[in-house]
């Protein structure tokens, strides 16, 4: 297979396999200090962490709403292109997305203030989203073409997509306000390493009977693809100073914006928690290696035209160059380098859990090693049940995702959370968590779509996170 | 004794998550997918009043060579693998007409030549669909598509005209061909 056709493949399998940023396993799972991250505002009680530096976070979600490259590449004997047409061509919409993000934590530290109701977090970490909307017409056009197609408009808006790279350097504060409420909120500066986006296109191209000729085309194109940090990456690339264009980037050389995270935790009562959170309410402003390309206009044509006895007073006219001119005039290709702001994708996180059982030990009674003994760790609830939702604000409007979550705890050394979860992707969603005590040291896995590990392949959805971090709670 | 017990468990749970299966994929069969589009457009359109063809001394109306480079540019000409030109010749006008197209490449050799012989209106409609590729002719002939010459003759007598409102030769066409987008 040719190199080229490999890394088709290949990004095809990643692409159709990308899905939103939800993190539902990690979400309340207050053992894991990363779930800071997903709600500043989470009931935790940790004296201090430290994660591990780039094995304290990673997570990768992978998913489609559309089709699985097994369904494309499964060695059934049917004809490629068949499937291609059937699967992909009729069995895709414009509203099917390809999307993905990861996250790769550099630091992150967090401890308790000299007040003990307070808790501080800090860190690094680089993140990369990207999204793209199947662009039904535009393959209908590549794969059929406009013929025989009379008056059907091909609506160039199809193509509708996004990406970044970035690191984020947080601060966060946690509050205990009292007994039933937990409040928290962190400060983000994002140092944009790449950005590309192309969601607000308007426009269609139709082929209908000609008004003098047999067929007129009419292309009406309002579109706009806006990049920054992609000539850097280029450069870098061809330069091969790639490593060092993206840390220059990531670390305040490249563009910077502003965000906010929000959320709490509020007991109704002892067994009944209420969260909530608000992520990345905040923008970047791209000033920096900026290019824009835009492509502006509405022209009809019906080919060559030439009318008697008009054409015969200039003989030498060239009328396909001519012809070729308007177009190019009326309808220009053009870039231009003005500076852009780009939202972040906010999230919302919200959560209801019922807790009971006999509350679990404390570090003291547990076989966790030496660091653990007579620490201030709080006991918890052996069991929780409960639902989440998720939204994400995406260029086609607002996703969901519903996940109802059983949390049980063992001890203070492991802790298990089983979720379902439902939303446009699948309706199949099993996903488990553990987290790990061991003395001082806390290692999680967490995993989506177990049941997609029957034939990884054929997945439209897959993600994990995992971390290992250094808990204290403190001497009593 | 314990805690190496739950420790057994964890990995007995995560050894089963990561023993996950792929099962029997082939993603060799991208070597066969095909695109080949079609598309279509209008090309020429060619138009002159009985008024101006009466104007003319001779049987020699109009002879014009037109610069066409749609079909030999690269992108197209790379990968065109057939396709049909239509014309529509109507003659509302009250003589006799000819019109001849012929297609020339950058040395302005004939490739190839269409004659429309047409009649006096009131019913001188001609549609004629020529084929190139596999079942027509050569499809270089296309590719090679550098100016096409168009020459129109009168047939008929320099005086007469028609009864119809606005007597008129029009040359309509349009093209439509397949091409190898993803080779």
């Amino acid at each position: 297979m040719r190199l080229s056709k490999a890394l088709f493949v290949i990004s095809f399998w990643l692409c159709v396999s990308m899905h939103a940023q939800n993190k539902q396993l990690l979400y309340d799972f207050t053992e894991i200090p990363q779930s800071l991250m997903i709600n500043p505002g989470a009931q935790v009680d940790f004296k201090w962490y430290a994660g591990v530096p780039t094995v304290s976070g990673l997570s990768f979600q992978a998913g489609s709403s559309g089709i699985s490259a097994f369904d494309l590449f499964a060695n059934d004997g049917l004809d490629i292109n068949d499937k291609l047409r059937d699967r992909v061509l009729n069995g895709m919409t414009a509203r099917d997305e390809l999307s993905g993000t990861y996250q790769l934590e550099l630091l992150n530290v967090g401890f308790r203030g000299k007040d003990p109701n307070m808790f501080y977090s800090f860190g690094i970490y680089n993140e990369g989203d990207a999204i793209g909307y199947w662009f039904e017409d535009y393959a209908i056009l590549a794969i059929d073409g406009n013929a025989d197609q009379l008056s059907k408009r091909f609506d160039l808006g199809d193509l509708k997509t996004r990406g970044e790279m970035m690191n984020v350097f947080h601060f966060g504060a946690n509050k205990i306000v009292n007994r039933k409420l937990t409040v928290g909120a962190r400060a983000k500066i994002y140092s944009s390493i790449f950005d590309f986006n192309s969601t607000r296109n308007k426009g269609f191209f139709v082929t209908r009977p000609g008004q003098n000729n047999l067929l007129s085309s009419t292309f009406n194109a309002d579109m706009q693809w806006r990049t920054s940090g992609i000539n850097a990456i280029k450069d870098g690339n061809s330069e091969e100073t790639l490593g060092n264009t993206i840390f220059k980037r990531g670390f305040f050389g490249g563009n910077l914006g502003l965000g906010v995270d929000l959320g709490f935790t509020y007991k109704t009562n002892d067994q009944t928690t209420f969260t909530g959170s608000l992520l990345d309410l905040g923008l970047i402003y791209h000033s920096n290696d900026v290019e824009n390309y835009t492509l502006n206009g509405d022209i009809t044509t019906e080919g060559v035209e030439v009318i008697l006895p008009d054409a015969l007073s200039n003989p030498n006219l060239d009328f396909w160059q001519d012809l070729v001119d308007d177009i190019e005039e009326v309808i220009p290709f053009e870039n231009n380098f003005d500076s852009y702001v780009t939202f972040r994708p906010t999230k919302l996180n919200a959560s209801l859990r019922y807790n009971w059982g006999e509350q679990s030990l404390g570090a003291a009674d547990c076989d966790c090693g030496p660091n653990a003994s007579g620490s201030n760790r709080a006991p918890k609830y052996l069991n929780g049940i409960g639902g989440q939702i998720y939204m994400i604000n995406r260029p086609r409007g607002p996703q969901t995702a519903l996940t109802a979550f059983y949390i049980r705890r063992f001890g203070n050394i492991m802790a298990l959370k089983a979720t379902y979860t439902v939303d446009k992707f699948s309706y199949t969603n099993v996903g488990l968590g553990i987290n790990l005590q061991a003395g001082p040291v806390n290692l999680y896995f967490l995993a989506d779509n177990l049941l997609a590990y029957q034939n990884l392949i054929d997945s439209q959805y897959l993600s994990f996170q995992l971390g290992l971090n250094i808990i204290s709670w403190g001497k009593k | 004794m314990k805690i190496k017990s739950k420790f057994f468990l964890c990995v007995v749970v995560f050894l089963s998550i990561l023993s996950s299966c792929v099962e029997d994929v082939d993603f060799n069969q991208f070597e066969n997918i095909a695109a080949t589009p079609t598309y279509e457009a209008g090309i020429l359109y060619l138009e002159a009043p009985e008024d101006v063809i009466n104007l003319v001394s001779g049987t020699s109306v109009f002879s014009q060579n037109f610069n066409f480079d749609a079909f030999s540019s690269d992108v197209f000409a790379n990968r065109v693998i057939d396709g049909t030109i239509t014309y529509v010749v109507e003659n509302t006008t009250s003589k006799e007409l000819e019109i001849t197209v012929e297609f020339l490449d950058e040395a302005d050799t004939i490739l190839d030549t269409e004659v429309f012989s047409i009649d006096p209106e009131p019913t001188a409609i001609i549609q004629r669909e020529i084929a190139y590729g596999a079942s027509g002719r050569s499809i270089e002939i296309i590719k090679s598509l550098s100016t096409i010459r168009v020459v129109a003759e009168n047939l008929g007598d320099n005086s007469s005209t028609s009864n119809l409102e606005n007597p008129i030769i029009t040359l309509k066409s349009s093209g439509k061909f397949r091409v190898e987008l993803i080779k």
